[in-house]
């Protein structure tokens, strides 16, 4: 009777539930959209709530069984430790492969059902549902059969590892996993109305639009993780940096990449009927991307820090990855002659010719940047050679790659739809360029003096001058007609130009980012010193003291650390206590460096060696990176912008309100 | 005439990216070798950064804790080199430990400046007068 009733069967029997309902909701939706049966597609969509609510169950008795520590739970004996933090049990449910997928299940349910509760019904929603449920199968099906977290273990172990030392020692392994899963099911929205749109014969725009929101929010959470991830690694790894180019990250940012390249050529079709199929195309890949990224990184066959290790869920992820190429590319094969551009290109020099050129510039990086990752794979088929591709090969593709995609991303807003003015072009080229000589001079006059820094700089300040022409271009006329100060025009129009406006805040977040970027890896500092308790040590205008070791024990980690003082001009600034955790039997370390965050340059210490008693010193990694929390800041900026443009416009209830009145004085 | 001047635009930009990815990744590859594969073709290796894996020879390991520096030979049983690396040696850094480093041969010395431990099951140090297995410590550090 015990055996029958654990959580394990508990929490299995929950997903089957959930498997059951999702190719019930994929089959009656299905028929219900062939037919056009309302009922039968009402069925399906109550159908997805109920997936999402079976699927919940399963995810609430996994946290149960963290919590209460089950180890009859297989993930729970693998994963969990009974004297881990609460938040540590907590998160331990993304912290290996089999809880990954199902959060990334939850999630996806979580959005179908949103999906088929809100979405307006409209001839593509069935169709997108059926599509959404369709990768809702694989997902849970994948959870059942090929990475079942809730195997249940007849003889369960006293007590687990716990998870892995680098996952438990920041609270931001809390926050960056699930805004990365987030983000990508947030992108499998759009997927699913254009394939709607395929299969309905209707590849229009309506797919867009429905979905606009759908694709900025994934958009906004795809670059939140990411930069999130790259503040967890500099506040983890211990090696002062936040971004290896390893396959991990690389896989992240593919799918952004496409993403972004998206979320502007969705603009064209908009506004010009144009690059129809191209948006098919990008809306694919970034969804097939996310299926590809975790197979790559998730399979064991491309090495990297954050791999999870082997086992079946890879070859299923690409094999599903495989299915969704042949099928989406299949259906805009069969689907050509609607989707074939009928429009053409007026003049390069206009917005949609900037769009495109920088389209093709996200989609090259993007190829290059998956070249980079699995070339290691392609040279070892063919020679048998061992390789890794070094970060300098990312650097120097990506590098001249973004720089021009930031000379584009200045002037491409300022460019009007179809052809651009000559004399308007002129004048505004004049200011940009003179704003963003101005900047290199000034930089250069501050000692920077190497080339691609000097040029992000550059083109940092041609961005603010368009970023002001932008403002001034929107404000000026409307001053004109009213007697209202500039401060209250601005407001107006931030808040009306929602969309316009908070992509102005995204540019400038981007800018921030990219100039963050240029000072860490082109001026950071990085050097092992000793430091001898209680002499000062000089690095880089501050003066550091070793005071002490120490070695600090509680039930479930082991900490050693040193404490130093950082001083400046003789004065004391602050305190910092670089440590080394250990949890449990672990075998891994989890360097815990400290950092005094300085808006100019971080202070950045790791301990590098051991810390014996009698030993009179420490070693200690320091860095010194420019401009790094220019990134973190940037990020922050740039969801701030995502977040003012999903945001609804203030006037639309009044709209609606003086529409519904027209209406009735016509009546009258 | 315009899809021409398209088409040859694209072309040219094509080729351009083409050349720079080709360029950027010749420059780029790091090549995970033993002693004994870099002693039978040293020339191949002139001026490459390069990975470098192979046991910790025992009774090599010398520290130096005031210049931070650290040396040992690097072996994989056949070939044996000299490594300088700078910097303390990690966590679980032992004789006959499995290691990688990165780095570059400078006068017949690896001069390291990443070093990473590797533990692996998988491969078993050969009883004495036993053939190694390459193979298998290449694939076992990988």
């Amino acid at each position: 009777m015990n055996d029958l009733l654990t959580l394990s069967t508990l929490g299995g029997g929950a997903l089957y539930i959930a498997l059951a309902l999702a190719v019930y909701a994929f089959l009656s939706g299905l028929i219900g959209a062939a037919r056009r049966d309302a009922r039968l597609q009402t069925s399906a969509r109550l159908a997805a709530v109920a997936a999402f609510l079976a699927v919940t169950v399963g995810i609430v008795v996994m946290e149960v069984a963290l919590l209460t520590d089950d180890f009859s739970v297989e993930y729970v004996a693998q994963q969990s430790r009974i004297d881990s933090p609460t938040w540590v049990k907590v998160v331990t449910l993304w912290a290996a492969l089999e809880g990954s997928i199902l959060l990334w299940g939850w999630l996806l349910a979580g959005y179908t059902a949103l999906l088929a509760i809100t979405a307006p019904n409209t001839v593509l929603r069935p169709w997108a549902l059926v599509v959404m449920q369709g990768v809702l199968i694989f997902f849970l099906g994948t959870t059942i059969f090929a990475a079942n977290p809730f195997t249940h273990l007849p003889n369960p172990p006293l007590d687990g590892p716990g998870p892995n030392a680098l996952l438990q020692n920041h609270w931001m392994m809390a926050v960056h996993p699930v805004l990365m899963y987030l983000g990508f099911v947030g992108l499998t929205v759009p997927f699913a109305y254009a394939m709607a749109a395929l299969i309905t014969r209707l590849p229009g725009q309506a797919w867009m639009t429905q979905t606009r929101r759908w694709t900025l929010t994934g958009w906004g959470f795809l670059t939140a993780a990411i930069i999130a991830g790259g503040w967890w690694s500099y506040e983890v790894l211990g090696w002062g940096g936040y971004w290896a180019w390893d396959p991990v990250e690389n896989v992240s940012f593919l799918p952004w990449l496409t993403a972004t390249a998206f979320i502007h050529s969705v603009q064209v079709q908009e506004r010009r009927r144009m690059l129809k199929g191209w948006n098919l195309l990008l809306v694919t890949l970034t969804f097939a991307l996310t299926i590809l990224g975790t197979f790559l990184t998730r399979s064991g066959i491309v090495s990297s820090v954050h791999a999870f290790g082997d086992g079946p869920v890879g070859p299923i992820f690409l094999a599903f990855f495989i299915l969704v190429l042949l099928f989406s590319f299949g259906l805009i094969a069969l689907r050509w002659d609607q989707v074939r551009d009928r429009a053409e290109l007026d003049d390069p020099v206009s917005r949609e010719g900037s769009i495109l050129l920088a389209n093709i510039l996200f989609l090259a990086l993007a190829f290059a940047v998956l070249l980079g990752t699995i070339f290691p794979l392609i040279v070892e088929a063919i020679t048998g050679d061992k390789v890794t591709v070094g970060a300098p090969f990312f650097d120097q593709v990506s590098v001249p790659v973004f720089l021009i995609i930031f000379l584009l991303m200045g002037i491409g807003p300022l460019l009007p739809w179809r052809k651009a003015q000559e004399q308007t072009l002129l004048r505004n080229l004049a200011w940009m360029a003179g704003t963003g000589l101005l900047f290199a001079l000034v930089a250069f006059l501050f000692g920077v003096n190497r080339v691609y820094p000097l040029l992000t700089i550059a083109v940092a300040g041609w961005n603010i001058a368009s970023l002001a022409l932008l403002i001034h271009g929107a404000i000026a006329p409307r001053l004109k007609l009213t007697n209202r100060s500039a401060v209250q025009v601005f407001r107006q129009y931030a808040f009306e130009s929602r969309r316009r406006f908070g992509s102005m805040i995204v540019h400038f977040g981007i800018i921030v980012i990219a100039l963050g970027v240029t000072g860490a890896s082109g001026y950071r500092i990085d050097a092992q010193m000793r430091f001898d308790y209680n002499v000062p040590v000089h690095f880089q205008g501050y003066d550091l003291i070793a005071r002490d070791g120490y070695r600090e024990e509680v039930p479930g980690r082991v900490t050693i650390g040193a404490i130093v003082d950082v001083e400046r001009n003789g004065t004391y600034v602050t305190t910092l206590r670089p440590r080394i955790n250990s949890f449990g039997q672990s075998q891994m370390d989890a360097p815990t460096p400290d950092v005094l965050y300085r808006p100019m340059h971080d202070l950045y210490l790791s301990l590098a060696g051991d810390v014996l008693p009698g030993q009179e010193f420490v070693v200690l990694r320091v860095v010194q990176s420019p401009l790094v929390s220019w990134i973190w800041i940037g990020g922050l900026i740039a969801v701030i912008g995502t977040v003012w443009a999903l945001l609804p416009r203030p006037g639309r209830q009044r709209q609606r309100v003086t529409a519904a009145k027209g209406v009735a004085r016509a009546h009258d | 005439m315009k899809r021409w001047a398209y088409g040859v635009a694209a072309v040219a930009i094509l080729a351009a990216a083409g050349f720079m990815v080709y360029n950027a990744m010749s420059s780029s590859l790091v090549y995970f070798i033993l002693p004994s594969e870099y002693a039978a073709n040293p020339h191949d290796y002139d001026g490459r950064r390069l990975r470098l894996g192979g046991l910790v020879q025992p009774g090599s390991i010398v520290f130096d804790n005031e210049d931070l520096r650290l040396t040992f030979h690097v072996t994989d049983s056949i070939e044996s080199y000299f490594v300088r690396h700078q910097g303390t040696p990690p966590d679980m850094f032992q004789e006959n430990t499995g290691v990688v480093i990165e780095g570059r041969f400078e006068d017949g010395v690896f001069v390291s400046d990443n070093l990473l431990v590797r533990h692996s099951e998988v491969y078993q140090a050969p009883e004495e007068g036993e053939p190694v297995d390459l193979e298998a410590l290449k694939d076992s550090l990988y």
